[in-house]
């Protein structure tokens, strides 16, 4: 399928979450559901992030990327920022590429 | 001022946080073989930054079916939005509502949110926050893929290393509690399991729902003998 198809069906997904409750307007979410709901974003962070860390290749590999995901893990943890994160992963990488790891 | 521009300059703090992403996904973009023109064209038809960014990740492996289910499932949580912002748009005509809802985005979401509770909300700073938001992801991210294809070998800076940097400092911010820090070790867990025995990325879809629902229910059980 094509780049623009696959488009419009990823906005019309959207478009379906965004506007769901607001079209229903006076109906409220089961409980259960919205429990639940609160729980997919990090679900669903993490099953992207942990084979994309691990196994880029789609196998368990460690290499320079493993050890500069793992600092960046560190910092994610402890300093709760996207961007320190990220310039924190990318200088370790360097630093690591000079030692030679 | 109108309340339109109050709420359009009402996002300008945010713009150089979507700014920084959209850079970012403008790059990763041109990675995975996407021109300038086509990431630009997913931001302004799409405009939801996760999901652009799930589906970018599965791009070289995943079908279009793949894709457009995790898009839902990441999106899942504008479900919650839309229900807290109703209540306040009820006075308003099924176009409004419509539109409202089409660049809703967690940030204009918030700033509108914030507005309604202090009583000082209405649709047209609605509309401004939504259009700030708007107007600054598919420009960066435009913006992005020419500086991306300035950049010859990302690899070998480590620049393709900002896929899972970025997705690890989005998951901590979900992270708030025990149950959170579990949802994510299964999720993860399974995912990575999950590469070895099944093809394409459907694994993506099957660990978080098996993570989220898991979480679940060691919270109704937790809460059940928590109060018996």
């Amino acid at each position: 399928m094509g780049k623009p198809l696959i488009f419009f069906g990823m906005a019309l997904a959207t478009y379906f979450t965004r506007y769901a409750m607001i079209a229903v307007l006076d109906r409220e979410l089961p409980p259960l559901l919205r429990r639940w709901l609160r729980h997919v974003p990090p679900a669903m962070l993490a099953a992207l992030v942990v084979p994309a860390a691990l196994a880029p290749q789609g196998r368990l590999q460690v290499d320079t990327h493993t050890w500069a995901v793992l600092v960046g893990a560190v910092l994610a943890w402890r300093t709760r920022s996207v961007l320190w994160t990220i310039l924190g992963g990318i200088a370790a990488f360097w630093m690591l590429s000079l030692v030679g790891l | 001022m109108g309340d339109f521009w109050r709420g359009l300059l009402a996002t300008l703090p945010l713009v150089p946080g979507v700014v920084a992403f959209g850079l970012l996904y403008g790059m990763m973009a041109r990675q995975v073989g996407f021109s300038p023109w086509e990431a630009w064209a997913m931001s302004l038809i799409v405009h939801a930054g996760s999901a652009q960014f799930t589906a970018l990740a599965m791009w070289q492996t995943a079908d279009a079916v793949p894709i457009i289910l995790t898009t839902l499932v990441i999106n899942l949580r504008h479900i919650l939005m839309g229900a807290s912002v109703a209540p306040y748009l009820r006075g308003l005509s099924p176009l409004w509502r419509a539109f409202l809802a089409l660049w809703m985005s967690d940030e204009s979401y918030a700033l509108a949110i914030a507005e309604y509770e202090q009583g000082r909300g209405n649709h047209h700073h609605f509309l401004g926050t939504n259009v700030g938001i708007y107007l600054a992801w598919p420009t960066s991210g435009l913006l992005g893929a020419l500086l991306g294809a300035a950049i010859p070998e990302p690899r070998r800076y480590g620049l393709d290393l900002v896929f899972p940097l970025g997705f690890l400092g989005l998951l901590m911010t979900f992270l708030k509690d025990r149950t959170g820090a579990f949802v994510a070790l299964v999720a993860g867990g399974v995912a990575l399991l999950g590469t070895y025995l099944l093809p394409g990325k459907w694994v993506i879809i099957i660990a978080g729902l098996l993570g989220s629902g898991l979480g679940l229910l060691l919270e109704e059980i937790g809460g059940r003998w928590g109060n018996p």
